[in-house]
């Protein structure tokens, strides 16, 4: 709502500054925008335009008599009303006009008078700058005083050309089995039944409340002026005006609500304007056609309800002051309170609290003390997921990924690449109105987010790049209803770079170092031995033959690890990298609730090595679960694998694999010949059970 | 023999003194103290010595043998230790050469700043909820007192999934949400991401909020101003300007925003340049919440009896919270992520 300092200064007298007011007016809840001078215009000195920011509450504020009573109450000042030329009864008008309202409901009040010999012509210059400066555009005197009146009084009033309308009978009804109106800016509108019209006869004339038509338009051979002032159903306003993109200064007013006790004035005032601007002579009479509704109830307003809501009790002087000031009427007092009788032009008081809301504002917010409330025991801490976050955070940060933060949107594309740690298929939730029409889709993924993060900066160059992302992904389970997963994912591309001097080149990176993040992922929720790493079943976008998928023993669905498929990378233009991706939550569904501590050993352990050559093909760690679930020998605590070979003197098509072997025993220290012969035993038993010839 | 053995001893204690090296002095022990040194010599000259004045030389000679012996050990000591120095100064180290270690990775400047906003509710006893991002109309508007239809939706441009369900407009459905399974006294925040359909320098499609919310029997507009006048104090710093001014959300009333001091103009402004504070556009103040009491509406929606209960509510963006705290304008750095943004955070 735009309006001027001296325009609101002819209804209410106030001193101070531009600023000041501003000032006030924020601090009232009608929040300003902005404040700036306009350009001179001659006497009165400069004038200021305010722009304020009304919320949807406050109706009564789209018009600057609205604003002005806000500052008479503000400030106790004056507050006038500008002059009207009053209506009388006058038989004539039902001759020239008849008005029939189909839906009371919809049109709950539809008045309407007539000014004849009207002079078309521009508006005077005062008028078109001001009306300018309000984001009006000027048209010809007899628009421009509709549109005046509407932003003075917040009522919006149309001008039809009464000589157009050949049935002289304006019907209000539901647009029904018309299909088409053009509206006057020339723009055909395809309408539906529930949609209200004004209409002349059976030809719809003008959008109810939204917009006028062309064949009715004012133009320079018009003589004799319908105006309207009516009062249309907020909700149907909104539908229509929302269904054709239509907002309009009226259907804006509508929408919000308009006095309904203010048409005539509305009216009045236009016709005095129009006598003064056009020459109009106008017809005395009025065409008032009204709903029978049921009048606003008083509002019980409780002493101690406002005292206790507010945390501060006002005096019965201050209660009456700040609601008599905004215009309401004590209609009862008792014990408990009052009895308060609302004005017509404030539709948004309707209820106890709403009054409250009143007092507190004119009150001033600034004068309600501030206290702290004692707060009940339970909270205070740091939850599970939280600490799960921020736990894993600084793990990755550590491992040298930062966190990015990623818009959750994707191409159908990128979810067709990449389908995440869902089980099974899963459709992506689409989006109907996406901001951008590639985005269109909720990710499945977190990686696309984090391959466009390496992208960026391949193209800046960088040599390196290591990140994660933890966050939500989404899809449609099989009824078609969106499930949300928190989920970690890590992309790595490059070395690791050390600071400092370059004693030696890191090596790249590689598949074995990607599920060391991960197994340090399942290290901190202590779930290692309740996960496998299984081969088939990995996403394709992975490389076949470097990637993984993680289980929980149940069979459920972890995750996955891997280097980027090649034509992936190909495809979408990114460099060999590394990726996993988890699924948060599950994992912390499987970490172990509590923490038993075991002593320490009292005995040393002795460590011997062994090393084997076995098929290329042979997984490293069968030999490790041979040990430790079939072998099973009480004495040996730990078995790790700590090398793999392949080269000469290994053959063709062979490895050699090294494996460490603690043995140590609870009661006592081994000694060597103990160690060795059991040692001996073992590694003849996996000759015999692999095939493996144990390498010197 | 007195004099000759006064002379001998300056000769030795002169020599000792002067020796600069292990080797020289052992060569030193054996010219004096050897099988055939001078002073053994001397001792075994004792014999021809007669026997009145054996005692006195002998005493003398014993003297001086110890003094020299414990001269040579003292000078021994003292170039072991010269010789250790010269040794840990030839292998000092550069330190002015750069340090050695891993590149570490970087938290998002984000999630630090909800971090802060989360442990300081912690710290006054708040609990944490969360809620799903695609949310449904009943949750998101309906019993946020904003039925369809109603004006208020417009403040919030949404991304609908289908008639029924958008992607969260606010955090403000999971006060819904905790309401409608738990009774009160409750004190609750609820961070997390919402979408907008908006997108410029200020505005992201999607950004971070924390809802936070309180109820219970006598919950009052005062306990909404101190609760968050300390929140902001924490967050910011203590003696910073606070205001409240009346405003409008559907799901609370009385409603307020939350201003404070302008940080680039201090809140002057219009500063003695005549520039408009390009932060806060000459207004001195900078918009950080929204909050308000809970409207007696949507009590009645959860199943509440608002003649029996009482609370407030209040929403921040944390973007907003960390552009004016680091002096950040566009709000897509957050979500571009490059790392040498993401680096300046590192000692936050």
């Amino acid at each position: 709502m735009k309006l001027t300092v001296h325009w609101l200064k002819e209804f209410v007298s106030f001193r101070g500054s531009p600023q000041k007011i501003a000032e006030a007016l924020t601090m009232a809840g009608l929040e300003v925008e902005s404040l700036v001078p306009l350009p001179a215009e001659g006497e009165g000195g400069n004038d200021w335009l305010i722009e304020i920011s009304v919320t949807p509450n406050r109706g009564d504020c789209l018009g600057i008599l609205g604003v002005a009573r806000e500052i008479a109450a503000l400030t106790g000042e004056h507050f006038n009303l500008p002059p009207t030329s009053p209506h009388a009864g006058d038989p004539t008008l039902k001759q020239v006009i008849d008005v029939k309202v189909m839906h009371p409901r919809l049109c709950p009040r539809y008045s309407a008078r007539v000014v004849q010999s009207v002079r078309v012509a521009p508006s005077p210059s005062w008028m078109q700058s001001r009306l300018e400066a309000c984001a009006i555009r000027s048209i010809n005197n007899v628009v421009d005083v509709t549109n005046w009146v509407m932003l003075e009084t917040g009522q919006p009033l149309h001008a039809f050309d009464l000589a157009r309308l050949t049935s002289k009978r304006i019907v209000v009804r539901r647009a029904g089995a018309i299909k088409k109106f053009v509206t006057l800016d020339g723009i055909e509108r395809q309408l539906a039944p529930e949609d209200l019209l004004i209409c002349d006869g059976d030809a719809p004339t003008a959008l109810a409340g939204i917009m006028g038509g062309e064949d009715s338009e004012v133009r320079t051979d018009t003589q004799s002026v319908l105006l309207e002032s009516a009062h249309f159903d907020p909700l149907t306003i909104r539908r229509t005006a929302k269904r054709l993109g239509l907002h309009s200064e009226a259907s804006h007013r509508f929408e919000r609500g308009v006095d309904p006790e203010g048409t005539l004035y509305a009216l009045d005032r236009a016709v005095f304007l129009l006598e003064k601007m056009a020459g109009g002579i106008p017809l005395k009479g009025v065409v008032d056609r009204r709903a029978r509704q049921k009048g606003p109830k008083p509002i019980l307003l409780r002493t101690e309800k406002v005292k206790g809501l507010l945390g501060i009790g006002l005096s019965p002087k201050e209660t009456e002051r700040i609601l008599k000031s905004l215009g309401m009427k004590i209609q009862g007092r008792t014990k408990a309170g009052l009895k308060v009788m609302p004005p017509s032009f404030r539709r948004d008081l309707t209820r106890e609290i709403d009054l409250i809301e009143e007092l507190a504002r004119l009150h001033s917010y600034d004068r309600i003390p501030s206290t702290l409330p004692l707060v009940q025991p339970g909270g205070g801490k740091v939850d599970a997921p939280l600490r799960w976050e921020r736990k894993i955070r600084s793990f990755m940060v550590g491992e040298g990924l930062s966190e990015m933060v990623n818009l959750p949107f994707a191409s159908s594309d990128m979810n067709r690449r990449f389908c995440g740690i869902w089980q099974g298929q899963r459709s992506p939730v689409a989006i109907l109105n996406p901001l951008v029409q590639g985005d269109a889709e909720m990710r499945l993924s977190l990686i696309p987010g984090l391959a466009g993060n390496l992208g960026a900066h391949i193209a800046q160059k960088a040599r390196g790049f290591r990140a994660f992302d933890l966050g939500k992904v989404f899809s449609l389970d099989p009824k078609g209803v969106p499930e949300e997963r928190e989920c970690l994912a890590g992309i790595i591309f490059g070395r690791r770079e050390r600071k400092g001097l370059r004693v030696m080149e890191e090596p790249p990176l590689t598949l074995l170092d990607v599920k060391g993040l991960v197994e340090g992922i399942l290290e901190l929720a202590g779930v290692e031995q309740s996960t496998v790493w299984t081969i088939p079943d990995v996403p394709s976008c992975l490389h076949p033959g470097k990637a993984a998928s993680l289980q929980f023993v149940d069979g459920s669905r972890m995750g996955y690890v891997g280097e980027l498929h090649p034509n992936l990378c190909e495809e979408l233009g990114l460099p060999s990298a590394l990726i996993f991706e988890l699924d948060i939550e599950g994992l912390v569904q499987y970490a172990p609730r509590q923490l038993t501590v075991r002593s320490l050993p009292r005995f040393p352990s002795v460590e011997r090595d062994l090393s084997i050559v076995l098929e290329d093909g042979f997984p490293a760690q069968q030999i490790v679960s041979w040990i430790k679930e079939q072998f099973n020998h009480s004495l040996i605590e730990d078995v790790h694998v700590f090398d793999q070979y392949k080269g000469a003197p290994v053959p063709e098509g062979k490895k050699s694999l090294a494996y460490t072997i603690s043995y140590r025993a609870k009661d006592r220290t081994l000694t060597d010949a103990e160690v060795n012969s059991l040692h001996r035993d073992l590694i003849s038993r996996i000759g015999e059970v692999f095939g493996a010839q144990l390498r010197e | 023999m007195q004099e000759s053995l006064e002379t001998l001893r300056e000769e030795i204690l002169d020599r000792v003194a002067h020796c600069g090296s292990e080797p020289e002095l052992d060569h030193l022990r054996v010219e004096y103290l050897g099988r055939k040194g001078r002073i053994t010599l001397l001792l075994r000259g004792l014999r021809e010595i007669p026997a009145e004045e054996r005692p006195q030389a002998g005493e003398q000679l014993n003297r001086l043998r110890q003094l020299v012996e414990e001269q040579l050990e003292a000078r021994l000591a003292e170039l072991k230790a010269r010789e250790k120095e010269r040794i840990l100064r030839e292998e000092r180290v550069d330190i002015t050469l750069p340090g050695s270690r891993w590149e570490r990775g970087q938290i998002h400047p984000l999630t630090l700043v909800m971090d802060e906003i989360i442990d300081v509710f912690l710290g006054m006893g708040f609990e944490i909820a969360r809620g799903p991002d695609i949310e449904d109309d009943y949750h998101n508007f309906e019993a946020l007192n904003m039925p369809k239809d109603h004006p208020a939706r417009d403040m919030q441009d949404t991304f609908f999934v289908s008639q029924e369900r958008v992607l969260r407009t606010h955090t403000s459905p999971v006060q819904i949400r905790v309401m409608e399974s738990r009774k009160p006294p409750l004190q609750i925040i609820a961070p997390g991401a919402v979408y907008r359909h908006d997108d410029d320098a200020t505005h992201s499609p999607m950004f971070h909020q924390v809802e936070g919310f309180m109820v219970d029997g006598h919950i009052s507009f005062a306990d909404l101003k101190g609760v968050l006048t300390h929140f902001i104090r924490r967050i910011f710093r203590a003696e910073i300007k606070v205001r409240f001014r009346p405003s409008f959300f559907p799901f609370t009333e009385p409603s307020a925003e939350i201003d404070i001091e302008c940080m680039l103009c201090g809140g002057k402004g219009i500063p003695k340049d005549q520039q408009v504070c390009r932060v806060c556009r000459g207004s001195g103040w900078l918009e950080i919440l929204g909050a308000g009491m809970i409207d007696p509406q949507v009590f009645r929606f959860v199943g509440y009896d608002p003649e029996k209960v009482s609370g407030f509510a209040f929403g921040m963006g944390v973007e907003r919270i960390a552009m004016l705290k680091f002096g950040i304008e566009d709000i897509r750095l957050f979500f571009q992520n490059d790392i040498r943004f993401l680096r300046q955070f590192a000692c936050l």
